[in-house]
């Protein structure tokens, strides 16, 4: 277990504190925060956060043009295993940004943000479900 | 220095990433130049509508929100120039800067809020991300709650930005009262 959220369901999983706790602003493309269980996405030019738990699925697809092109589902309410499912009321009334996708000239850099991404989902889901078992 | 500020590490944000830049802002308007030649930025005092600071990682950002709609967001400033700037804006063009938050909890639910062409996606009235509608080559619905919109493809802005935002999707449950019975937009 991880003593610093032990208290906290996963809706309440939150990312980043302050500002100045996102890492050092470096090239405008995807990027994984293991340490915050962050997924960075560049976003007109800033480097927006998600936290990895609020990813459904994510998936990449490449074209003839050599362009490769990654997919990121969020969860959104009325899907099945939604964690949020049990805070639809506290967030009732909002808009879910459900979906986005970039195309990339790197498919290496893709692939592996594919990978890190799924693994650290992965990871955070067990943890949390364990979480879960234990505290019924 | 006479006249205004000059500020030699100024980035212009965008569609396509950012790009370093000169700004300066004096008693006409704001004036910015891509490094190295290029693309350039005039507003004329007269044109602006409003502007905005928001602390973003390490930095400050200035928004500039002019009269044809269109939104600047120049990135570099250090804390001391956002009080200069500020009394700057306040005794040049007599008004004052709002000051906004960003949200970084990475929370993917919030409000949608439309001002001029800018969509603003807010997480507790924090603002998570923005993007201009101006970019938007179609949107779509998709069933009954989900927006799509679908961005230009745009090779020309030579931006340093490798992976680029091509579709974003919002869902919009029953539950929302906001934009009932309007299908155009989300």
């Amino acid at each position: 277990g991880d003593s610093r959220s032990a208290s906290k369901t996963s809706a309440d999983l939150i990312a980043y504190k302050s500002v100045n706790d996102l890492p050092p602003p470096r090239d405008l493309m995807i990027q994984v925060d293991q340490r915050n269980e962050a997924v960075l996405l560049p976003i007109y030019g800033s480097m927006v956060p998600f936290h990895v738990a609020t990813i459904r699925t994510v998936s990449s697809q490449a074209d003839t043009n050599r362009n490769c092109y990654i997919r990121i589902i969020f969860n959104v309410p009325g899907t099945p295993f939604n964690p949020h499912d049990a805070n639809t009321l506290k967030t009732q009334g909002s808009i879910y940004l459900k979906e986005v996708s970039f195309r990339s000239k790197d498919p290496r850099h893709i692939s592996e943000a594919v990978q890190q991404i799924k693994a650290l989902r992965r990871q955070v889901m067990a943890r949390e479900s364990e979480r879960a078992e234990r505290a019924t | 220095m006479t006249d205004g500020h000059l500020f030699n590490n100024i980035s212009l944000g965008g569609r396509g990433g950012t790009n370093p830049g000169q700004l300066k802002i004096y008693s006409r308007g704001i004036l910015w130049k891509k490094q190295g030649g290029g693309k350039a930025v005039e507003v004329d005092k007269s044109d602006i509508l409003g502007v905005t600071w928001m602390k973003v990682p390490r930095t400050n950002q200035l928004g500039v929100r002019i009269k044809d709609g269109l939104y600047y967001k120049f990135t570099g400033f250090r804390d001391q120039d956002v009080a200069s700037l500020t009394n700057f804006f306040q005794n040049t063009c007599g008004m004052t800067p709002e000051e906004k938050q960003l949200s970084v909890s990475g929370r993917n639910w919030g409000e949608v809020d439309l001002n001029g062409n800018m969509l603003t996606f807010l997480v507790g009235s924090k603002q998570a991300f923005e993007v201009s509608l101006a970019d938007v080559s179609q949107t779509q619905m998709q069933g009954k709650n989900d927006v799509i919109l679908e961005f230009h493809v745009d090779d020309t802005a030579g931006a340093n930005e490798k992976d680029s935002l091509m579709e974003i999707a919002f869902h919009v449950p029953n539950s929302n009262t906001q934009f009932v019975g309007d299908e155009n937009r989300p």
